[in-house]
């Protein structure tokens, strides 16, 4: 009986093609720019997860907040103190550093590029992929014997050295006041899709690594303590545990530390959408009742054109409910159809647009189950008077309905 | 449903085997709100198995009330209407529904055939109705078409069919379920002479088959093809008598065979 009312409902569609398409128009047009928009926020979320990911999701730093009124030199770290903390929570850091950079220009005879190298130590490149191309990365020697040896980034390398494969030549730097001639060993490359660069700025400064000692002497002190817990440790959970470490070891109530992380950041990202969810919602909302209401019209006028069928069926022995769930159908397969265009389009306009910007799209296969679930949901309810009134027709009066 | 109904009392039903339709005290009156109007006046009526029966009238007559009760389409003012043993005053729409789908054919003066509908699902419809299994119904709207000479046509839309063809379509619908009572209102209102006389023959096969038929008509013509001439005036019925049926004349017959109509 439910592939008979289907056959039914679709036998009614075809009937009327045109007529049945500007009904779903509205359903269409809703669920379509209820995907699109939806869409847009899903790959504009991944987006900003790819981002994140790039800067670290298991990566925080702790220092003593900026705000602090009596800010005492203590308040800076020392070598000595980052590796007693790195010692104390070996079991939750995986990494640590001392969140150097130095912008520098490097020299190679005539050309001259600036860079901004990132401090890091040996074992970096297991929390933060670096997709090496040529040589190889730093190592412990590197970093423990403070050695001048340096790992630069593509576009860097190919501006300083005219071509990308330089492993082992020499530029002279000065870093600190100090010029020094500096080794590249190795050199890695760093993928960005157009958006992103487009997101992050294109810095007319090149990247590199160096060993983070070179940065940070001896007896040298600095601000935070940049590190990476171990996959598996809730980041937002040790928190508070280093929190109260540091402020231990800096003699400060908890409250004067501040830390980072990128999940925050990532909160705050997911609020801006989460604001903009609602307002989808709420135009999906009216898109649908306006597509609703269209329904229940020509439902209506439907019903009153067939009378006569209604009779004709009623008089060859369809029960009161035969008749409702016949238009039922009807209505609720108008909507869904138009929800599958709608979905089509939508989703369609969404992977278009962003194959022609370079940006992945995401079509969530649950909102595009919700999206045909809810536009049958609105048919049905929208069929529901229409059906009761085709389905309370006096047989009699039906059949000599002309 | 079923059980229900065949909850009608041994003391009406154990005489009736025969009786397929009884009327017992029928009376219907229409409340149109200032004026009440006596649509039928205690009508007693017996109508037996396989019996070929014409109700005739005037418009205003009755025959048409009549027609709505006997078809389970409207319920009687007061008094009882059997049909097949069931005690149809009794039931709500629903269960009506289920008698006029395995119980009644009809059969319509404007054919009332679903438009845009094929053939065969016109005549699949009642038995859609009756939860048969699609293979089943195929199976038996294919039969029920080539018994009335339309198996070559059971694609057509009715507007590709002439009016004979579709009163066909609307009988061959009518048999769908095996009803015991065959009910056509006028069914040759609309039709020219020949195919009003081959509407009528297909109801004598029918009836030589052993269905029970009952038309309700004003014409004499229509009337002379049926065994039993019930004549109504003002909501009563005035005569109720025999009738030695027409027959056809060799070039009807003739004509008839070669639309292959075989029943």
């Amino acid at each position: 009986m439910l592939i008979e009312n289907m056959s039914m409902a679709l036998h009614a569609i075809k009937v009327n093609k045109m007529r049945s398409f500007l009904t779903m128009l509205g359903i269409i047009i809703g669920i379509g720019s209820v995907i699109a928009i939806v869409s847009v926020g899903d790959s504009i979320r991944a987006l900003y997860a790819g981002l994140y990911a790039d800067v670290g999701i298991n990566r925080g730093i702790v220092m003593v907040s900026w705000n602090v009124e009596d800010f005492r030199s203590t308040d800076y770290f020392t070598l000595d103190e980052l590796e007693r903390t790195k010692e104390v929570f070996q079991d939750k850091i995986q990494y640590m550093d001392s969140d150097a950079y130095a912008d520098a220009d490097a020299v190679n005879g005539r050309n001259k590029v600036k860079f901004s190298f990132q401090g890091i130590d040996y074992n970096y490149p297991d929390v933060q992929k670096i997709d090496l191309i040529y040589g190889r990365n730093l190592n412990e020697a590197d970093v423990k014997g403070s050695r001048r040896n340096v790992v630069l980034e593509k576009s860097g390398a190919k501006a300083l050295f005219g071509t990308a494969d330089c492993a082992g030549r020499t530029f002279l730097m000065t870093i600190n006041k100090n010029t020094e001639e500096y080794t590249v060993v190795g050199v890695y490359q760093k993928q960005q899709t157009p958006l992103e660069a487009m997101m992050m700025g294109t810095s007319q400064t090149e990247a590199g690594f160096i060993p983070y000692t070179i940065l940070t002497g001896k007896g040298s002190a600095f601000q935070d303590l940049n590190f990476f817990v171990w996959d598996g440790v809730n980041i937002q959970d040790f928190l508070p545990e280093i929190t109260r470490y540091v402020a231990k070891m800096k003699n400060r109530p908890a409250s004067e530390i501040m830390t980072q992380t990128v999940v925050e950041q990532m909160g705050s990202v997911d609020t801006v959408l989460g604001g903009m969810s609602v307002a989808v919602g709420g135009i999906a909302a009216i898109s649908l009742l306006v597509g609703g209401i269209g329904i229940m019209n020509i439902m209506l006028v439907s019903v009153t054109e067939r009378t006569r069928e209604i009779g004709i069926r009623k008089a060859l022995g369809a029960r009161t409910r035969d008749i409702m769930i016949q238009f039922l159908t009807e209505s609720a397969l108008i909507a869904a159809v138009g929800g599958i265009i709608g979905i089509l389009l939508g989703g369609g306009i969404v992977v278009l647009g962003g194959s022609l910007i370079g940006m992945e799209t995401v079509v969530k296969p649950s909102v595009v189950v919700l999206a045909v679930g809810f536009s049958a949901v609105v048919g049905l309810f929208f069929g529901i008077y229409p059906a009761s009134k085709a389905a309370g027709k006096d047989p009699i009066e039906a059949l000599r309905y002309e | 449903m079923w059980k229900k109904l065949k909850k009608t009392p041994s003391y009406l039903t154990e005489n009736v085997r025969e009786d397929l339709i009884r009327l017992v005290d029928l009376v219907k009156i229409y409340d149109t709100g200032s004026i009440k109007v006596m649509g039928l006046q205690r009508i007693n009526l017996t109508i037996r198995r396989g019996e070929f029966v014409a109700i005739m009238g005037q418009s205003g007559s009755g025959k048409s009330t009549l027609m709505n009760i006997l078809g389970c389409l409207d319920r009687p003012t007061m008094g009882h209407y059997y049909l097949d043993g069931i005690d149809t005053a009794a039931l709500e729409s629903n269960e009506l529904s289920a008698v006029r789908n395995k119980k009644i054919g009809f059969v319509f003066q404007s054919f009332n055939l679903i438009s845009r509908t094929s053939a065969l699902k016109n005549v699949e419809l009642p038995m859609t109705y009756a939860h048969k299994s699609k293979r089943e119904r195929e199976k038996r709207a294919m039969e029920l078409l080539k018994r009335v000479g339309l198996g070559s046509r059971y694609e057509h839309m009715p507007n590709e069919l002439s009016g004979g063809q579709r009163q066909r379509v609307a009988i061959a619908r009518a048999l769908a379920n095996e009803p015991p009572l065959i009910l056509a209102d006028e069914p040759t209102g609309n039709l020219d002479t020949a195919s009003s006389v081959e509407i009528m023959e297909l109801f004598s096969q029918l009836h030589r088959d052993g269905a029970t038929v009952v038309v309700v008509t004003h014409e004499e013509d229509i009337a002379a093809f049926t065994e039993r001439i019930i004549r109504f005036r003002d909501g009563r019925i005035v005569s109720d008598k025999k009738n030695q049926p027409r027959n056809l004349t060799a070039q009807e017959a003739a004509k008839m065979q070669r639309e292959g109509i075989t029943c």
